[in-house]
């Protein structure tokens, strides 16, 4: 009991999912987004802002994923709409979505053994995010300032996902928070 | 395995993130009801399938999920250009 565990992993509960998709150019996309959330669209393919209470994810050259803390998705996708003007996609995933955080020492070995991507610091520093082949299946990891990781997977793979994670990082030490 | 680099995740990932999508540059008839079986049927199974570089689509499945096209050695399975759809590729060894 006295050892501390190499790998911890955190539920992240009450948090608004919505995907965003448009064309990064257009200032209305961005503006309305700054407004609504107050984070600004990474432009940076694989990178991630934060900014109180919200992270808007890169996931593709004009689709992002934005989480916010202690908001219901479906109320931020409707200001998002009000906000928005011209040709833009904004959808509610709150419900498809679970986001787990990684930590611990060891939580480094644990992605390395789930994934065929190198989460490195020095390739996947701070800031960076990815949608990878992740235990077999597809998550979306990022690192933090702080060391750990944020992991966002489909809610259908949770009880596998937990599953996996948990036999992965058994020989580390392992909590569940 | 592949490394394939992603023209939009713009960085080389696996190729278990991807899924490969077919020969390119096969344009969909304009009006498929006027074509014969024949024709229909060249353009829904007949493939170059050369011994060389072939012009292929790949799908980043895993990650952005965006489309693009690859220019391949069927032979040294070396990829020899990746460039975006409604391009052709650049000149190197022309299928």
């Amino acid at each position: 009991m006295s050892e501390p565990p190499g790998v911890v992993c955190r539920e992240c509960p009450d948090r608004a999912f919505v995907n965003v998709r448009g064309d990064v150019g257009d200032p209305r996309l961005r503006d309305a987004v700054a407004q609504v959330a107050g984070v600004d669209l990474p432009r940076e393919p694989g990178t991630w802002n934060q900014a109180d209470r919200s992270r808007a994810y890169w996931l593709g050259p004009d689709e992002w994923l934005l989480v916010v803390e202690g908001d219901d998705g479906l109320e931020v996708e409707g200001r998002l709409r009000s906000a928005l003007d011209g040709h833009f996609s904004v959808v509610d995933v709150t419900g498809t979505q679970v986001h787990k955080e990684l930590s611990g020492p060891d939580v480094g070995k644990v992605l390395q053994k789930s994934s065929p991507y190198d989460f490195h610091p020095r390739h996947f520093p701070p800031g960076r995010c990815a949608q990878t082949v992740f235990a077999k299946a597809t998550a979306l990891v990022a690192a933090r300032e702080d060391g750990a990781f944020d992991i966002v997977f489909r809610r259908s793979y949770a009880d596998y996902f937990m599953r996996w994670l948990a036999d992965a990082a058994a020989e580390y030490g392992y909590r569940l928070d | 395995m592949f490394r394939i680099h992603c023209p939009h995740c713009r960085e080389a990932r696996s190729e278990e993130e991807f899924s490969y999508a077919g020969e390119a540059h096969i344009p969909r008839p304009v009006d498929p009801s006027s074509l014969s079986d024949s024709e229909w049927g060249e353009y829904l199974h007949t493939r170059t399938n050369p011994r060389g570089p072939h012009r292929e689509m790949w799908v980043h499945t895993a990650g952005c999920r965006r489309y693009f096209n690859v220019l391949r050695d069927t032979v040294s399975y070396k990829i020899l250009a990746v460039y975006p759809v409604g391009e052709m590729p650049p000149e190197q060894g022309e299928a």
